[in-house]
């Protein structure tokens, strides 16, 4: 078995005096796409945050690439080839689309070679680039997504964690978006995708974890928790 | 913007000539004018960056001037000048962490008490020594006061600028938009935002200690005067904080409104300074640069 690029082993994390993830454990195999799936407040932005570095989680570990980077800055975790595209997008508002994309390659990993990456980000997303000029906070969701979403490539990650990306889209847009993940799968980036869309998540998914009040409940194959009788009754209304 | 940069040159240049054919009246008006601009641009090294606004930069100015007063006729004065910038910088090292962990009002309203809390420990401290203020005797010449000043008005200018136009400033410009989204996308938000702080520090240090070598005297309640404080953000505002064109213009603009009314009403200067800053930044959000910038069809 290929070693998993992102490991994190018990997790534990709260806020303040409220505990919020207990021991969670789950993998992320290189080249494939991991979904978390859960209620609302079941932890799933938590992990994120926590294997992004935005909080810091109160016991356990978080390995990538089999290096430890539980304590590690959020900086050094982007610099090493980690990158979130963060729940609610959080484009730069004021800022054109081009500089909230080339501020996407500050991290000196990602310097060299950065007006490639923003032509292949081009390439993915034509639509940014026919805005390019324009002030990322007067797009539609969809766009601000894709712009979020691009500026997270602009790291040149290995890692991609997109948390509840489809978050307030149109159907069209929802669409799209889970079209975008599947090719970028395809040019070889690893994802990791913490999603309330059951369904379609499930559908996509290489591997799968249900979570429960901050405890993974239940994990397998995407198309094993999609065909499961607890998955399909609380979480696909069937 | 090529003779954009050629009119600062000149303008700097006049203002280090000005002791070969002005009069010692014109001396102090360009002192002014140096120092305020020299205060201004390092302000907007942290706030017009980051959208940190402190409401606390005489603290720095203070800490600089107390600092050179005690080591004045001690070392020569070139060196308590740089000791002055040195402890402002180490002042913002020491606090900066804690302080910068607050954002928005509380982060106003925290610089405006901590340059407070300074200025009466100072004046406790002063009078617990039985000192009313200290006179300084030996004092540089004019002349050689107002070169610094400028120099440190060009420094400033100087540095605001490298700052924007860095990887630094680009980061900087990120935690205003959204600090959070600066740090996915990998800013060392903690560490760039201690820089700025004590960027901005350093040379208010140094316009302290050069201000008291003017005056010669030290009086905590005035080093520390909060309006040091309301006058660089009012002039910074009215200025503009888009570009380093912005706290010059600010800065000239008050400075010389400051002499017209000074000799006749002193205190509508005040006056003015509220009102100007209300209309500014109700109607002219952009400030004077963006004036100009419209005049002048320039960004």
């Amino acid at each position: 078995m290929i070693a998993p690029m992102l490991s994190v082993r018990n997790l534990r994390a709260a806020y303040g005096p409220v505990q919020v993830l207990f021991d969670v454990d789950f993998d992320v195999a290189p080249g494939s796409v991991t979904t978390l799936i859960g209620a609302n407040g079941a932890g799933k932005t938590t992990i994120m945050k926590s294997v992004a570095g935005l909080m810091m989680p109160i016991g356990g570990a978080i390995l990538f690439e089999g290096r430890d980077i539980t304590r590690a800055p959020s900086h050094d975790r982007v610099n090493s080839g980690l990158s979130l595209i963060p729940e609610g997008r959080l484009v730069f508002p004021g800022m054109t689309v081009e500089q909230n994309l080339r501020l996407g390659a500050i991290a000196p990993a990602a310097r060299s070679g950065h007006s490639e990456m923003l032509a292949d980000v081009f390439r993915r997303f034509p639509r940014l680039e026919e805005r390019r000029s324009q002030h990322a906070g007067l797009m539609s969701g969809g766009e601000q997504q894709m712009l979020a979403l691009g500026r997270g490539l602009m790291a040149r990650p290995r890692l991609i964690l997109m948390d509840e990306p489809t978050l307030g889209l149109a159907p069209v847009m929802v669409k799209q978006v889970f079209e975008t993940i599947r090719e970028l799968r395809a040019s070889g980036f690893t994802i990791l995708l913490a999603e309330q869309n059951a369904r379609v998540a499930l559908e996509l998914a290489d591997q799968a974890y249900l979570l429960e009040n901050g405890r993974v409940a239940l994990s397998g194959p995407g198309a094993e928790l999609l065909d499961s009788h607890d998955v399909r009754r609380a979480y696909l209304g069937m | 913007m090529r003779l954009g940069s050629a009119l600062w040159i000149a303008l700097a240049g006049f203002g280090a000539a000005v002791p070969f054919f002005g009069s010692t009246y014109l001396m102090g008006v360009v002192f002014q004018v140096a120092m305020w601009i020299a205060l201004a641009q390092s302000w907007s090294m942290l706030s017009a960056t980051t959208g940190y606004l402190s409401l606390g930069h005489a603290v720095f100015y203070g800490v600089g001037a107390y600092v050179c007063v005690l080591l004045t006729g001690i070392i020569p004065f070139e060196f308590a000048i740089l000791a002055a910038a040195g402890s402002a910088a180490l002042f913002a090292a020491l606090i900066g962490l804690p302080v910068l962990r607050v954002r928005g009002p509380y982060f106003v309203i925290l610089t405006y008490g901590l340059s407070e809390l300074v200025r009466h420990v100072v004046m406790r401290i002063e009078s617990a020594l039985g000192s009313f203020g200290r006179m300084i005797f030996d004092v540089p010449a004019q002349e050689v006061l107002l070169w610094w000043m400028v120099g440190l008005a060009v420094l400033a200018t100087l540095g605001a600028y490298a700052i924007r136009h860095s990887r630094f400033g680009a980061g900087l410009a990120a935690i205003r938009e959204d600090e959070v989204a600066a740090q996915t996308i990998g800013v060392p938000v903690t560490r760039l935002k201690l820089l700025a702080f004590i960027a901005s520090a350093a040379i208010p240090g140094a316009v302290g200690g050069l201000a008291l070598l003017r005056t010669s005297y030290f009086e905590p309640a005035q080093a520390f005067d909060p309006v040091i404080s309301f006058t660089i953000v009012t002039m910074a505002l009215v200025g503009g904080t888009d570009s380093v064109r912005g706290p010059i213009l600010g800065a000239m603009g008050f400075a010389l409104l400051s002499e017209l009314l000074w000799s006749t009403l002193p205190q509508l200067y005040m006056i003015v300074l509220g009102l100007t800053l209300i209309v500014f930044v109700l109607f002219v959000p952009r400030g004077l640069s963006g004036l100009v910038g419209r005049i002048g069809g320039a960004r």
